[in-house]
C-alpha cells in the first residue's frame, strides 16, 4: 500500500518566525493551545471531578467556561475531527470516513490528508505567518509543510517488534530535520511499564495473555498516546507556536475496548471479566488529566486553552447490547453531544456556556487568534466565552485567499472519483492488474462507505435532496442492506414524501422477512471495521443476527410511524411506535414520537409520560424537552414551559423551533423582552418562519414596544404572502 | 543492476524496451502480450509486473536485464536490489489520445472526457516524480518522447551513460521509427 508523499515546505511566500524572534514577541502574540480528547463525556468525568480525581481539568474550567458541544452526523471520529479544524462540514473538507482509495493504486488505505479539500486552522495559521503546530489529527498523514511542526497520526504506531528497527514512515513528520528528535519520543506497546499498567488494571498478573488479548490492546493504546504526549510536550517546550493542536485518541480506544466493563455491570458481562477490566475507563481519564496538567503547564497562563471532544460515549444504561455488524457499526456507542472547555485571557470564568457545535471551533478558534472567519464557515463564534464580545473580523472564505498556506500541492490532493476512472483506464488498457474478487469487494466497500457517509452528512445538515440522490444509487447497488433504504426513507420524510417513505419502509421489512426465511449469511466482507479506526473493537454483543434484526425492525417501524405522523394518521402512529418500543424500550427517539403522536391527539397526559421516559433515558434529548414544553404550554403552566425549552435550547442550540417555542413561554410569563430575544433568534436560524414574526408584530404592538420592527416584519410578511407555508426545522445545522 | 524502464502507459515505454534489447540489454519478457496495431512492434512486457503488489520479490528475476513497469506500480518495487529508471515522458494530450486509441481498438470508452483525462494523467505524472524524487534507491533518468523522436542517438547515448552499460547506440537509435508517432499532440 504506497503511502502518500508529502509536498514541498512553503516557499519563501510564507512568512515563518525563528525560535529567537518568537520568544522575544511570544508576550504580545495571542496562543491557543487546542487540545482534542476523542470520545470524552461529561458523564464519565463529572463523577470523577466530584470525587477530585481530575484536578487538572477541574481547575480548567474553574478559570474558564465549560459546556456541551453537540457532534455532527455521521458520527465517525475521522469526518468530525476534519470539521473541528476546518470549519466546514465533510462534504466541504472531503474526509468521508476511516478509508479510502489510494489514487495511484486503487488499493484500500487509511484516510489521508490529501483527501482534505480546505484549510485547516494550521493552514490559516500558516498563511498569515503564524507559527502552527499540530499533532496527531486524525487524518494528518502526510504531515502537511505548515509553517511549524506537524506529525500525522501515522507517528505513535509501532510497527515492528520492540527488538527491531522502527523507522518512521515516510511523511510521519514535518519538517524532515526533526524526524529523528520525535521518532526517539516515541513509546513501543512493550516498553509500558509494569505499574501504569497496574494502576489501571490492578489484577493484570491474573491475566492469561495465551486467551485474552485485551491486555495487548490496552498497552498499545497507552504506548500511543504517551506518545503522542511526549511529542506535543517537546514541541511545546522546543518551537515558536500560536496555535499548538494536539489530538488524543487515547479515551476512544480505551472505551471501545472496555466501556463493557465500566460500572455498573451489565448482564451477560463475566464477573471474572469485569473485575479485571472495570477500573480501566475510569483510570484512562485520570491518565489524561494528569497529561493535561503537563500541558496547560508548558502553555503557561497567558495562553487560551480549548479542550474538547468530537462525541461522547454511552457509560450508562444507554450502552448499546448490540453492535451492528456493518462498518464502523461501534459507533453506537458514541453519544451525540461531547465535552467543551476554553479558558484563558479574557474569557468568562467558572461559567456554563450552550449551544456549541463542532462547527463552532474553528470560528471561536480564529477569534481567538485575531484572524478573521470565514462567512462560508457554517458554525459561529462562541462570544458567549468572552467576558466582553470579542471584535470578529470577517472575510468572504479562507479558500479564496491566495498564498502558500502548507497544504499538499493540488497534484496530490486528485479528487477519488477521478483517481479512480485513471486506474480503470490502466486496467482496461491491460497494464495493471484488475482486482481480485476480494480485492474488488474491498474497493467497492471503501467507495460505498464514503457515498453513505456522504448521504449522511447531507442528510444530518438539513440536505435531504442530495441526501437522496445518494441513497436512491446505494440502494440500486446493494438492496440487500437495509441501512440504505432506512436512510432513503429519512430522506423521503424530510422531503415530507410519505407516500415515498413508506414504500421504501415497507420494501425494507419484505426484504427482511424474506432473508428471515434464508439461512442466516455469514458476516459480510464489509462487517469487522470498527469505529475508532485502530483499536480493538470490544467484543461484547457483535453480530447478534436476532437482536439486529428486532433493532432493524424497530428503526422501521420508527420511521413508518413518523410517516403515519407527517400523514396525520396519529392513531396509526400510535400503532407503529408502540410497536417500535416494545421491541426496542430502551429507544428515547421512540418514546419521544410517541409523545409527539399523543399531544396531536391531545392526549396531554400521556404525551408527558412518554416525553418524560424519553428524557429518563436520555436526559440530553432535546425534542422531547421540546416535547414538554408544548405540553406545559397546552395545561397553561409557562414557568415550566420556560425551564423545559430553555434547557432544550441549552441542549441544542440551533433548533428555531425551540427558540421559538422559548419565546411563547417567555411571552406567556409576561417576560416580553426576552421572549422578543427569543423570537428573533429563530428568525436568524430560520428567516422564512412566519409564526415568530407575527408574534414579534403583537409584542411590538405592545405599550413600550418597537412600532419601526412591528411595521417591518408586517411588511415582511405581506411581501411574502404567497411565498407558501414555512415550517420551523428542528434538525441541527 | 536491474534497468526499470517506466512512464505512463503509453509514454512509450515499448519504444525504450525495444531499444534496450537492440542494444543490446536482454528484456525480462513472457510474450504474452502480443505485438497489435497499438504496438506493431511488441510490447516486451513481463505479465509477473501486475503482481508486483503482491509478490514483489518476483523482480530479481529482472536482474541483469530490462524490465517495463509501469508508473502506477514503481511503489511495489523492494528495497535490495540495485535499480536504474528510465522515466520515459510524453505530453499528456498524446498519451491520453494513444490511450483512447488503443481502447477503441478494443471497443471500450475512456473512463473520463479527453480534457479531464489529461489533467488526471498529468497529475498522476506529477505525484509520480515527486514521489520518485523521494526515493534514493531509484535512481531515474527522464526522457522525452518528444527528443526520442528529434534526436534518438543523442538520447540513446544519454541513456547508455547513466545505466552504464557497454550498449549499441546506434542500433538503439535505429528502433526509432518517426511513423509509429500517431498521436500527436498538435493535432493530426
Amino acid at each position: 500500500m504506497e503511502t502518500p508523499t508529502p509536498s514541498s515546505p512553503p516557499s519563501a511566500g510564507a512568512k515563518s518566525r525563528t525560535r529567537e524572534g518568537a520568544k522575544k514577541s511570544d508576550a504580545k502574540r495571542k496562543r491557543l493551545l487546542l487540545i482534542g480528547w476523542d470520545a470524552a463525556d461529561w458523564k464519565l468525568i463529572t463523577p470523577l471531578l466530584d470525587a477530585g480525581k481530575m484536578p487538572a481539568l477541574e481547575r480548567l474550567i474553574h478559570r474558564g467556561v465549560m459546556g456541551n458541544i453537540a457532534t455532527l452526523e455521521p458520527i465517525l471520529s475521522p469526518m468530525l475531527w476534519n470539521s473541528i479544524a476546518t470549519g466546514k462540514r465533510a462534504d466541504e473538507h472531503g474526509i468521508l470516513g476511516f478509508t479510502e482509495l489510494d489514487p495511484n493504486t486503487g488499493a484500500v488505505r487509511p484516510v489521508t490528508s490529501t483527501s482534505r479539500r480546505c484549510k485547516a486552522l494550521w493552514n490559516i495559521c500558516t498563511q498569515r505567518g503564524l507559527c502552527a503546530n499540530v499533532v496527531g489529527w486524525f487524518a494528518g498523514h502526510p504531515a502537511e509543510p505548515i509553517n511549524g511542526v506537524a506529525v500525522s497520526d501515522l507517528y505513535p504506531h509501532a510497527t515492528a517488534p520492540r527488538d527491531q528497527p522502527w523507522p518512521l514512515p515516510e511523511g510521519a513528520v514535518h519538517p524532515a530535520e526533526l524526524r529523528e528528535t520525535l521518532a526517539g519520543l516515541r513509546m513501543h506497546p512493550l516498553e509500558v511499564q509494569p505499574a501504569a499498567v497496574l494502576a489501571m488494571i490492578p489484577r493484570a498478573a491474573e491475566i492469561d495473555h495465551a486467551k485474552d488479548h485485551r491486555l495487548r490492546g490496552f498497552m498499545r493504546t497507552l504506548a500511543e498516546t504517551c506518545t503522542i504526549h511526549n511529542a506535543a510536550t517537546w514541541i511545546l517546550q522546543n518551537q515558536p507556536w500560536e496555535l499548538t493542536a494536539v489530538y488524543f485518541n487515547g479515551i476512544d480506544h480505551f472505551c471501545h475496548q472496555f466501556m463493557i466493563y465500566h460500572p455498573p455491570r451489565l448482564p451477560g458481562v463475566p464477573e471474572d471479566l469485569f473485575n479485571l477490566y472495570k477500573g480501566v475507563v475510569a483510570g484512562a481519564y485520570r491518565f489524561h488529566d494528569m497529561m493535561l496538567e503537563t500541558l496547560v503547564g508548558l502553555a503557561g497562563p497567558e495562553a487560551h486553552v480549548m479542550l474538547l471532544s468530537d462525541h461522547g460515549f454511552h457509560a450508562d444504561h444507554l450502552r448499546p447490547r448490540e453492535i451492528p455488524e456493518e462498518p464502523a457499526g461501534p459507533t453506537v456507542q458514541h453519544r451525540r453531544l461531547g465535552i467543551f472547555c476554553l479558558a484563558g485571557p479574557g474569557i468568562r470564568r467558572d461559567e456554563r456556556i450552550y449551544g456549541a457545535t463542532l462547527l463552532d471551533v474553528a470560528p471561536t478558534a480564529l477569534a481567538l487568534l485575531g484572524l478573521p472567519v470565514g462567512e462560508d464557515m457554517p458554525g459561529r463564534v462562541l462570544a458567549q466565552a468572552w467576558e466582553r464580545p470579542p471584535a470578529i473580523e470577517r472575510i468572504p472564505s479562507w479558500e479564496a485567499e491566495a498564498g502558500e498556506c502548507g497544504m499538499h500541492a493540488a497534484d496530490q490532493r486528485m479528487d477519488p472519483a477521478t483517481a479512480e476512472a485513471v486506474m480503470r483506464q490502466f486496467i482496461a488498457l491491460g497494464y495493471i492488474q484488475a482486482p481480485g474478487a476480494q480485492e474488488a469487494e474491498a474497493r467497492a466497500a471503501t467507495r460505498r462507505e464514503q457515498q453513505y457517509n456522504l448521504g449522511r452528512a447531507h442528510l444530518g445538515a438539513g440536505r435531504p435532496a442530495e441526501a437522496l440522490a445518494i441513497f436512491l444509487a446505494l440502494g440500486r447497488e446493494s438492496p440487500e442492506q437495509a441501512r440504505f433504504g432506512l436512510h432513503l426513507a429519512q430522506c423521503y420524510l424530510s422531503l415530507r414524501r410519505f407516500a415515498e417513505a413508506r414504500w421504501t419502509l415497507e420494501g425494507v421489512l419484505e426484504r427482511e422477512e424474506s432473508a428471515l426465511a434464508a439461512p442466516p449469511a455469514a458476516a459480510a466482507g464489509e462487517a469487522g471495521k470498527n469505529a475508532s479506526g485502530g483499536g480493538e473493537a470490544a467484543p461484547a454483543a457483535r453480530g447478534n443476527p436476532a437482536m439486529a434484526r428486532a433493532a432493524l425492525r424497530a428503526w422501521a417501524d420508527g420511521l413508518l410511524g413518523a410517516v403515519c405522523l407527517g400523514e396525520r394518521d396519529y392513531e396509526g402512529a400510535l400503532l407503529r411506535l408502540r410497536r417500535a418500543s416494545a421491541a426496542d424500550p430502551g429507544a428515547p427517539r421512540l418514546h419521544q414520537m410517541l409523545g409527539e403522536a399523543y399531544l396531536r391527539l391531545g392526549r396531554d397526559a400521556e404525551a408527558l409520560r412518554a416525553f418524560d421516559r424519553a428524557l429518563e433515558l436520555d436526559g440530553d434529548m432535546a425534542e422531547a424537552l421540546r416535547g414538554q414544553a408544548r405540553v406545559h404550554l397546552r395545561r397553561r403552566r409557562p414557568e415550566l414551559a420556560v425551564e423545559a425549552a430553555l434547557r432544550a435550547v441549552g441542549m441544542r442550540h440551533y433548533s428555531p423551533a425551540g427558540h421559538y417555542l422559548l419565546g411563547l413561554a417567555l411571552a406567556r410569563c409576561g417576560d416580553f423582552e426576552r421572549a422578543a430575544l427569543a423570537f428573533e433568534t429563530a428568525l436568524s436560524q430560520a428567516p422564512r418562519l412566519r409564526p415568530p414574526r407575527r408574534a414579534l408584530i403583537a409584542i411590538h404592538q405592545r405599550p413600550g414596544g418597537d412600532a419601526a420592527k412591528a411595521a417591518a416584519h408586517r411588511e415582511w410578511l405581506a411581501a411574502h404572502a404567497s411565498g407558501g407555508r414555512a415550517r420551523a426545522a428542528g434538525g441541527g445545522r | 543492476m536491474i534497468t526499470v524502464v517506466t512512464g505512463l502507459p503509453r509514454s512509450g515505454t515499448s519504444v525504450l524496451m525495444q531499444m534496450l534489447a537492440a542494444g543490446g540489454l536482454a528484456p525480462l519478457t513472457d510474450g504474452e502480450r502480443a505485438a497489435d496495431e497499438s504496438n506493431p512492434r511488441g510490447y516486451l512486457e513481463w505479465e509477473a509486473a501486475k503482481q508486483l503488489p503482491r509478490d514483489p520479490a518476483a523482480i530479481v528475476r529482472a536482474e541483469g536485464k530490462a524490465v517495463k513497469i509501469v508508473a502506477p506500480l514503481l511503489a511495489s518495487l523492494p528495497a535490495g536490489p540495485e535499480y536504474r529508471l528510465l522515466f520515459i515522458k510524453r505530453d499528456e494530450r498524446e498519451v491520453a489520445r494513444s490511450q483512447a486509441a488503443m481502447l477503441a481498438r478494443s471497443g471500450t470508452a475512456p473512463a473520463l472526457p479527453p480534457a479531464a483525462m489529461e489533467r488526471a494523467l498529468a497529475a498522476t505524472l506529477r505525484r509520480t516524480e515527486d514521489w520518485l524524487a523521494r526515493q534514493a534507491h531509484l535512481p531515474a533518468l527522464a526522457v522525452a518522447h518528444a527528443d526520442l523522436l528529434r534526436a534518438p542517438l543523442a538520447e540513446a547515448r544519454r541513456m547508455i551513460a547513466f545505466l552504464g552499460l557497454p550498449l549499441d547506440a546506434h542500433a538503439m537509435a535505429a528502433c526509432v521509427d518517426p511513423r509509429l508517432h500517431r498521436q500527436r499532440a498538435g493535432g493530426e
